[in-house]
């Protein structure tokens, strides 16, 4: 028997019980379904941080914390700690050890560390344009960000300067026509001390940001000095010892691939850590991946279960066709024919729910994905919750067909074992 | 009916005629054959020893009742199941020797089989039943149906090729049965009660078309019958009881009374 008749006739073959072949389908069908979903959506959410990651670009630069020290404000059974003045005003609003100047100057000095530059928190009151109405500022970007910024119109702010960048969504409220306008206006920032006092800043804008998925350019960005200066101004009426404290700096390291593992062990030796853009990323990926994993475990759960319908059609389809079974091996077909013949069977209800499967996984996954991107999750930018890997598409349907002739071989065995002359004398 | 030739590959027969007892090259012999069913009390020999020759081109009919052991003996005949002991021989080589998948290649080639219930596969047309054992040889689909198409003109089937099998009568269920047997253009016909199922009118024209594929294309016959009117017209009885042969003669026997 040539191969495509082998195919052939299992085709017609499955086609034979219609109904009882698409339900054996249906069950292959979920499984098939739920893994292109998952994968789908792994891929889709992995595409969507690397995107964020290509949005910071620099790969020098390692985020430098101080060490956590879990335990630190846990009541210890121990008594109380003794008080340190050194460590004093080392410990943030949420109770988290912050860097201070020492740490700063200690970073610098490590070897293969070219620069440091600590990230300060700054929060602004209001903007107000050139026009004279004010408006809220949600969030203040960090300087170090403003090599990776997109810019509109205008170019980054030099660090020295008085400058800033701001997104191109606030062209409107600073009454400019086009980006090129908004540039060169000198904006007042208002920012709130301590004691609730108000003080004002001024600089110029130089820049208009387009947001990019990681979220840099989505707000407005200080250079440098003007960040310090904000912060100065958030700072004043701080005792000295409280100003000049750091959640995070950002530590730019020469060749990171060469002497990453050096200066993350310097910083330990320091009570400090060191992680990367990847190292921060790669976290992130790894919830993801298990995430996806998981749910992957569920569709291959379903598709465990399919693999018993697929067994029990086709014991029944042997059982009824013990007749025919007969009729073929008396004709002179092999035990091996028979068998493939069998299993091919099996591989064809594989292929048909895979098909079917990943067809709706495909539709369900595109357009849910379009449905959230465009509608509820639109503010999000380059977000993709669903992305198609052929790769992974293929790698399905090579699984199902697998599983479905492993199913396919108990049956097949029991046709090909069947002996011509007691398979004809079925009734 | 025999007006279309079919392109045996076995040359005429020899003209064996009803007195001749001269020796020609046979096709299958059997050396002491055994076969037993079971073991301890439930043993049961279905043939005790049986050693004999199917010459090349002769009409045999295996006669018996129930139980007598011809059916177990046609099946080792056609190669379909092992004897317990002894040794079935194709054209002076025993068959012991082969593999089974060879055995299965060998049914393929020279074998034709004609049952009672004829199988027919109803889900199937009578073309795609009767280009079966082409199927399984490997033929392509335009040469299987070719030959097909042919087999079925030879036993006036044509018209009937793209019918479901079930649409047919038993007669020409039959015909469709002998096409299948035919088609492969076989060496040996296997017929196990082939006029069984079938009334006595139709059961005449079945017989004819056998014994006219025996006599114009020299296909040896092997019948399997307790169909005294259908085993008299072959050239050879041999008379079966309790798994031996009990008595063997030979000589179409004219007539249409009950002959022994």
């Amino acid at each position: 028997m040539k191969s495509l008749d082998v195919v052939g006739t299992a085709l017609t073959n499955t086609l034979r019980s219609k109904m009882r072949t698409a339900l054996t389908v249906i069950a292959i069908v979920i499984g098939a379904f739920a893994l292109t979903l998952t994968s789908g959506l792994g891929s889709g959410v992995n595409k969507y941080v690397s995107t964020i990651v290509d949005g910071y670009g620099d790969d020098s630069q390692m985020y430098v914390m101080a060490a956590a020290d879990p335990t630190a404000q846990m009541p210890t059974g121990d008594g109380p700690t003794e008080f340190d003045p050194e460590k004093d005003g080392a410990t943030g609003e949420f109770g988290q050890t912050m860097l201070t100047d020492r740490d700063i100057e200690t970073i610098q000095g490590l070897d293969h560390v070219t620069a440091v530059e600590p990230i300060v928190f700054t929060s602004v009151d209001y903007l107000q344009g050139e026009d004279g109405r004010q408006w809220q500022v949600p969030s203040v970007g960090f300087p170090i960000d403003a090599p990776s910024l997109e810019l509109d119109a205008g170019r980054a702010p030099e660090p020295e300067a008085l400058e800033l960048t701001v997104p191109n969504s606030w062209l409107e409220s600073l009454g400019a026509e086009t980006a090129e306008d908004a540039v060169g206006q000198t904006v007042t920032l208002a920012v709130s001390d301590v004691v609730g006092e108000r003080h004002t800043v001024e600089a110029e804008i130089v820049g208009i940001s387009a947001p990019l998925p990681s979220g840099v350019g989505s707000s407005i960005l200080p250079s440098t000095a003007l960040n310090a200066e904000i912060a100065a101004a958030q700072n004043t009426g701080l005792p000295e010892d409280r100003q000049n404290t750091y959640v995070q700096a950002v530590a730019t390291v020469e060749d990171m691939a060469a002497h990453e593992m050096d200066v993350k062990n310097a910083l330990v030796e320091n009570d400090m850590m060191g992680l990367t853009m990847e190292d921060q990323l790669g976290m992130l990926r790894g919830i993801i991946d298990t995430v996806t994993w998981v749910l992957n475990g569920f569709g291959l759960i379903a598709l465990l279960a399919a693999s018993f319908g697929i067994v029990n059609t086709l014991l029944m389809s042997v059982q009824e066709r013990t007749r025919e079974i007969g009729l073929m091996k008396a004709l002179g077909m092999s035990n091996g024919k028979v068998f493939g013949l069998f299993s091919m069977e099996a591989v064809m209800i594989g292929l048909m729910g895979s098909v079917i499967g990943v067809g709706l996984g495909l539709v369900a996954g595109l357009v849910g994905n379009t449905l959230l991107t465009e509608g509820p999750l639109s503010g999000v930018a380059g977000l993709t919750l669903f992305s198609v890997d052929p790769l992974a598409l293929l790698w399905i349907t090579l699984l199902i067909l697998g599983i479905a002739f492993l199913a396919g071989t108990l049956p097949a065995a029991r046709a090909a074992r069947k002996d011509p002359i007691e398979a004809l004398r079925h009734e | 009916m025999s007006s279309v030739p079919s392109a045996p590959n076995s040359p005429p027969p020899e003209p064996s005629g009803a007195h001749g007892r001269h020796r020609v090259e046979p096709v299958l012999e059997t050396e002491n054959l055994v076969k037993v069913y079971g073991r301890g009390e439930s043993r049961f020999d279905a043939l005790k020893g049986i050693t004999f020759q199917i010459e090349q081109g002769e009409s045999l009919a295996i006669i018996g009742k129930s139980g007598s052991g011809k059916s177990t003996l046609m099946h080792l005949l056609a190669l379909l199941d092992q004897p317990t002991a002894g040794v079935v021989a194709m054209h002076g080589r025993p068959v012991s020797q082969l593999k089974i998948k060879d055995v299965s290649g060998l049914r393929n080639a020279t074998f034709g089989f004609v049952f009672q219930q004829f199988f027919l596969n109803p889900h199937q047309t009578v073309l795609e039943n009767v280009t079966l054992p082409l199927k399984i040889a490997g033929v392509g689909r335009s040469e299987r149906n070719q030959r097909g198409m042919e087999v079925l003109e030879q036993l006036e089937m044509a018209d009937k090729a793209k019918n479901k099998a079930t649409d047919l009568s038993g007669g020409q269920k039959q015909r469709v049965c002998i096409a299948r047997a035919l088609v492969n253009r076989p060496e040996v016909i296997f017929a196990d009660e082939p006029t069984g199922n079938l009334d006595t009118a139709t059961s005449e024209v079945v017989e004819d078309i056998l014994f006219g594929l025996h006599r114009d294309h020299g296909i040896t016959l092997v019948v399997v019958t307790h169909d005294d009117d259908l085993a008299a017209k072959c050239q050879r009885r041999l008379h079966m009881q309790d798994g031996l042969i009990v008595s063997e003669d030979r000589g179409v026997l004219s007539g249409t009374g009950g002959q022994s």
